[in-house]
């Protein structure tokens, strides 16, 4: 299987993605810095504008690189897979002495594997900016992050986990519809759904609803690979 | 080794029996039946849109099968048998690769997922087939002949029992024609691999194929040797008259040959073997006929195909 994924990278130039989730992650990181100690979220009188309960800073964070990262993993999860199939280097993937199924679930996990490191490091590197920049600045927002505390890392972890296997529904629908706008668009409704706030309600703040949507996620993901031994390649 | 029921004649290295696809209440093909022996060059001939390309996807796993079955080793064709896949090389339709790649870096790829590891394996399909310049160059530069030879190359890489080639001369110039059809014999008789070769063309094959299958609107229509052909087909003789009516009346009343049509009004063919062109002259001036030219030709397999393909033999 790590094989596998290794030869996915590599026919799919994990290079260009590389580059390219470095650069997200930057300028995230400058958006979000500019966000706790630049003032661009506030009123002119100086006070946050920002909704209630959304006043600590590890709400941007969460919601900015949640968002850039569904997106990410969406548009990457179509170019290694929907293409795949658009552009018929399925059908030589199908020729070859390989479990179609575990051809599928290693170019999902190559995505997956990816795509979470680079969500992981992101979030490292806005919170440690944020945090050094707290020890000579002042924020609106109110710092509620303590790095040096263990749960902080396994919550942090995890959150990715939920973001990244979200983008697995998104594959589904891209899969179904055999188009990669498809699964992009899909990503986006999803972070509408996951994210927004209907006045003060969301979804996001909710404890109960990660784990149903990471179970969710991982049921639409095996649906994916489920019938990929009968199925025609048309 | 224990085969099941309809392996029957096993020296047959792919067998299909029966072999049904239905896509949408059509059928693509209908019980189609392919014996293919081992050491053959199978040219599998039939016009656009026969179902060539659909049985050919079903003999590699492509597709599934809606009825029939498909031998392949001696054993039968399963969704789940991958293992006969390492045996076999193929290239259906148009090849497809990882265009950002180099030509060498996609049969490299090629060899990882087939678990075939023999060094100097990657050069030599690519000297085979006439793209070692090209080797270093991306794909996505290369024209489509290049594409279509490294296709084969790719095919032919990890030196397969049975070799699955659909309409490979597409897009081939005709010295690239040649230099396939030179390969492919060279492959199958110093190597022993047997190929399935597909085309529209009878031409194509007509040089190499030790056996051929006809398929016409999904159906298998004739499955013959050359040899088979060679000698069915004795010839006849082509006569030119500046009546043509009177000459066929000569031909059937005076000379009682029952075996011979006239095409498009202008020309006899005469099929019956007990008569030579010097009495067939002679007879014809006796009786006031004009002949214009007269001459003696083998049936050229084009038109036995194109018999076929017409409903004509079957």
């Amino acid at each position: 299987m790590l094989k596998l994924i290794r030869l996915e990278w590599k026919k799919n130039n994990i290079g260009k993605y590389t580059m390219a989730a470095f650069i997200l992650a930057v300028l995230l990181c400058l958006f979000l810095f500019a966000l706790a100690f630049l003032g661009i979220a506030e009123d002119p009188d100086g006070t946050l504008d920002a909704a209630e309960g959304m006043n600590v800073i590890s709400a941007p964070v969460e919601l900015f690189t949640s968002m850039s990262f569904l997106i990410f993993t969406s548009v990457m999860l179509s170019s290694f897979i929907v293409s795949a199939y658009k552009n018929k280097t399925m059908n030589l993937m199908f020729s070859y002495p390989v479990k179609r199924q575990k051809i599928l679930a290693s170019q999902m996990l190559a995505v997956w594997l990816f795509c979470l490191a680079a969500l992981v490091f992101t979030k490292l590197l806005i919170y440690t900016c944020i945090y050094m920049g707290s020890q000579s600045m002042e924020s609106t927002f109110a710092i509620d992050f303590n790095m040096g505390s263990l749960s902080f890392y396994v919550q942090l972890l995890l959150k990715s986990v939920v973001i990244v296997s979200m983008s697995f529904i998104a594959l589904f629908v891209g899969m179904m519809m055999k188009s990669s706008k498809a699964a992009i668009v899909t990503s986006f409704v999803l972070i509408f759904l996951t994210q927004a706030n209907i006045g003060d309600f969301s979804l996001a703040g909710n404890r109960v609803f990660p784990v149903i949507l990471t179970t969710i996620s991982i049921i639409f993901a095996v649906l994916s690979v489920w019938n990929a031994e009968t199925k025609d390649l048309l | 080794m224990v085969f099941g029921k309809g392996a029957v004649n096993m020296p047959n290295i792919l067998q299909t029996n029966q072999l049904t696809k239905t896509i949408g209440g059509k059928d693509l093909v209908k019980n189609v039946n392919i014996h293919i022996k081992k050491g053959e060059i199978y040219g599998f001939l039939g016009p656009n849109g026969a179902g060539k390309t659909t049985v050919m996807k079903m003999i590699t796993n492509l597709w599934k099968p809606t009825g029939g079955e498909v031998w392949l080793f001696g054993e039968k064709l399963r969704p789940a048998s991958y293992e006969v896949l390492k045996r076999m090389g193929s290239m259906i339709e148009f090849p497809s690769f990882y265009e950002h790649m180099s030509g060498k870096e996609n049969l490299q790829l090629h060899c990882e997922y087939m678990g075939y590891y023999m060094s100097g394996s990657v050069e030599n399909a690519l000297e085979m087939l006439g793209l070692s310049e090209a080797a270093e160059k991306k794909v996505k530069s290369y024209s489509l002949g290049m594409k279509q030879r490294l296709g084969i190359a790719r095919a032919i890489l990890c030196k397969p029992e049975l070799l699955i080639l659909d309409e490979p001369t597409n897009g081939l110039d005709p010295a690239g024609m040649k230099q396939l059809r030179d390969l492919l014999r060279m492959l199958c008789s110093e190597y022993g691999i047997t190929i399935m070769i597909s085309s529209h063309l009878l031409s194509e094959v007509e040089s190499i194929a030790d056996t051929i299958g006809v398929i016409h609107h999904g159906n298998m229509m004739k499955e013959v040797s050359m040899k088979e052909i060679a000698e069915k087909n004795t010839g006849y003789i082509t006569l030119a008259a500046a009546d043509v009516k009177k000459a066929a009346y000569v031909l059937a009343d005076k000379l009682e040959l029952d075996q011979f049509k006239v095409i498009d009004g202008q020309e006899i063919r005469i099929y019956n073997d007990r008569i030579d062109t010097t009495e067939l002259v002679s007879v014809l001036s006796v009786n006031g006929v004009e002949i214009i030219s007269i001459g003696k030709k083998a049936e050229s397999l084009e038109d036995y195909f194109l018999k076929l393909t017409e409903g004509g033999i079957r």
